[in-house]
């Protein structure tokens, strides 16, 4: 086997637990049904692009995003917890590359987030099932933001659990960041109709990025905007992956 | 065959040289004993030689790989028990073990042969289902250990494997490493531990601050440093021992159960001739005479301390 994958193989092994299952799969779906139906009285309907979508259609697609921000979490707490418990050494004296210990944190992100992406859809389609729209561009948006989103989320949190020195410290960071992501994001609301500060912040979010592309897919929506919005993920993605391998290759052992 | 070559090797944290200008080699098939102080730069050395931190000058062979040009190729040949404990929390006993096989692409049924023997001879049967949070620091020791010897390799670097090992563990290592070594294997070892040493080693190296001050084989090393013994003679208890021994030479006199005196220098035995000579012509009976064989240990501190003191002498 490739040295990559058996450390992607390793990954799995040390982070699939049950609090992880319950983390990244029940919650959310939890999330979906209660807040979904909750808030259905008072967001009778979402206008999107040409449509209007109902809230819990709305909220489903929003958390695949949200979904695989959260996976991205895997990649700093490996991280994370392989520098706590001398496992970055031992691998890195191993028959590893720095380079292949990072490929393969990115792989296992995109693993979790595609899988878990899935999950939520299989589950939300009831929910969605309206409002859905497959097409040609469905899989191929949804694939490319799980990706990018990896890179990208992947990128932030490695970045932050190689600055950080004590464990409470990496994980208050790295939940203060990712819930402001997570709200402060088109994943819950709309931009439209909320205040123009709110909806500017929003697209100072890389978050939102990523919901719209997936929304754009699952209700065949496909706009310029989008297009652009594509760009910039992208962009990020590349520019924050590349910033998080110079600081970890060059973390001092 | 060389396994390990090291020529003028350095590296400086800041402004600590913390190893400094040193060569060694090791030949295949020997145990290499890595002895210094706290701070001495064993560690670094460690470090050095297996690719984890690169050289501020020297150049190093492995294998006769040059670990600059190829660090890779070194690492597939060779294994490392860091000082520092390494473990993955969440998985249990057997399951790292397992998974550490993986990581080396060890063939499944190979792996689980590995797994069973492993958890036999460091005795880690009662607990291999227990999680690595929850077994002690000398337990995790052990599994660390014996993770290490779930892959083939040509050589096995040890950075004090038997720390915090109760006696009938660190036995079993050493027993383990020496039928490892019969089979081949080439061992670099480090430890604080002196009896170790000289249990296992063919040969030790002694570090401080940064440099090598004696390198041979634990009975060379006796020959060069353990000239000075210590003979240790009682007597009943007499009243002006100085007088009697007076011109004799270097001695020292204590008193428990009778007088004691104790002759410790590189010439003990002239020493004592004359002693015994100055005893039999005032008539004083010896009750007991007792030589001091030379340890490591003692060589270990004499040379320690001589290195430490010539640095103050010339300024350093
Ligand atoms: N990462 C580092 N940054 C700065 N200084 C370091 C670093 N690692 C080691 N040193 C310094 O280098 C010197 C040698 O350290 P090293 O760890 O090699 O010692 P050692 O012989 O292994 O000691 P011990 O017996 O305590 O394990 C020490 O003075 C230490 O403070
Ligand atoms: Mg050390």
């Amino acid at each position: 086997m490739h040295p990559i994958f058996r450390l992607v193989n390793r990954n799995l092994t040390i982070s699939l637990n049950m609090g992880f299952v319950i983390w990244q799969v029940i919650f959310p779906v939890i999330y979906i049904f209660v807040a979904g139906f909750a808030y259905t009285s008072l967001i009778h309907s979402v206008p999107f692009g040409s449509k209007n979508l109902n809230y819990p259609a709305f909220i489903a697609s929003g958390m695949i995003g949200f979904n695989i921000m959260n996976s991205t979490l895997i990649s700093g707490i490996i991280i994370w917890n392989d520098r706590r418990h001398g496992m970055f050494e031992q691998i890195l004296v191993g028959p590893f590359t720095r380079a292949q210990y990072i490929l393969s944190n990115v792989y296992t992100i995109g693993i979790i987030g595609l899988v878990s992406a899935g999950l939520i859809t299989a589950i939300g389609y009831p929910l969605f099932f309206k409002s859905i729209e497959f097409n040609a561009l469905t899989i191929p948006l949804v694939v490319f933001a799980s990706i990018t989103g990896a890179i990208l989320f992947g990128s932030i949190a490695s970045i932050i659990s190689t600055r950080l020195k004590s464990s409470e410290g990496f994980n208050v960071v790295i939940n203060t960041v990712f819930l402001f992501f997570a709200f402060v994001s088109t994943a819950f609301y709309p931009a439209e109709g909320a205040p123009p500060i709110l909806a500017i912040a929003f697209y100072l979010n890389p978050l939102t990025y990523l919901v719209d592309v997936v929304r754009a897919g699952i209700f065949d929506n496909f706009t310029q905007t989008v297009g652009y919005e594509m760009i910039v993920l992208i962009t990020g993605a590349v520019t924050l992956f590349i910033i998080a391998t110079k600081l970890l290759s060059r973390l001092e052992i | 065959m060389l396994c390990i070559e090291a020529k003028s090797l350095s590296r400086s944290y800041g402004n600590v040289i913390a190893v400094d200008s040193i060569d060694l080699s090791v030949e295949q098939g020997k145990i290499f004993g890595f002895l210094g102080p706290n701070g001495a730069g064993k560690t670094t050395t460690m470090k050095l030689l297996t690719t984890l931190v690169s050289p501020s000058s020297g150049t190093i062979t492995i294998l006769g790989i040059d670990t600059s040009r190829y660090p890779l190729a070194v690492r597939k040949k060779i294994g490392v028990v860091l000082q520092q404990p390494s473990y993955e929390p969440t998985l249990t006993v057997e399951k790292s073990l397992e998974e550490y096989g993986m990581m080396w692409d060890v063939d499944p049924k190979t792996r689980k042969d590995r797994v069973e023997e492993l958890l036999s001879t460091f005795d880690l049967q009662d607990i291999r289902k227990k999680k690595n949070d929850d077994i002690s620091i000398g337990q995790r020791r052990r599994v660390q250990v014996a993770r290490e010897f779930m892959h083939d390799m040509d050589l096995l670097f040890l950075d004090e494997p038997t720390a915090g090992l109760d006696p009938s563990a660190r036995r079993g290592l050493l027993d383990y490493i020496k039928g490892k070594v019969q089979n081949g294997l080439t061992i670099f070892f480090t430890t604080h531990i002196l009896e170790e040493a000289e249990y296992l080693c063919d040969k030790i190296a002694i570090i401080n601050r940064g440099k090598i001050i004696a390198i041979d084989t634990p009975d060379e090393l006796k020959n060069k440093f353990g000239r000075e013994k210590t003979i240790k003679i009682r007597i009943g208890n007499v009243k002006d021992i100085s007088s009697v021994l007076q011109g004799v030479g270097n001695y020292e006199v204590g008193y428990d159960e009778g007088t004691i005196i104790t002759i410790h220098s590189a010439d003990s035995e002239q020493v004592l001739v004359k002693i015994l000579q100055a005893l039999q012509s005032n008539n004083i009976p010896v009750e007991d005479l007792s030589v001091v064989p030379t340890s490591l240990e003692e060589i270990f501190l004499t040379v320690v301390k001589n290195s430490n003191a010539s640095n103050i002498s010339s300024g350093k």
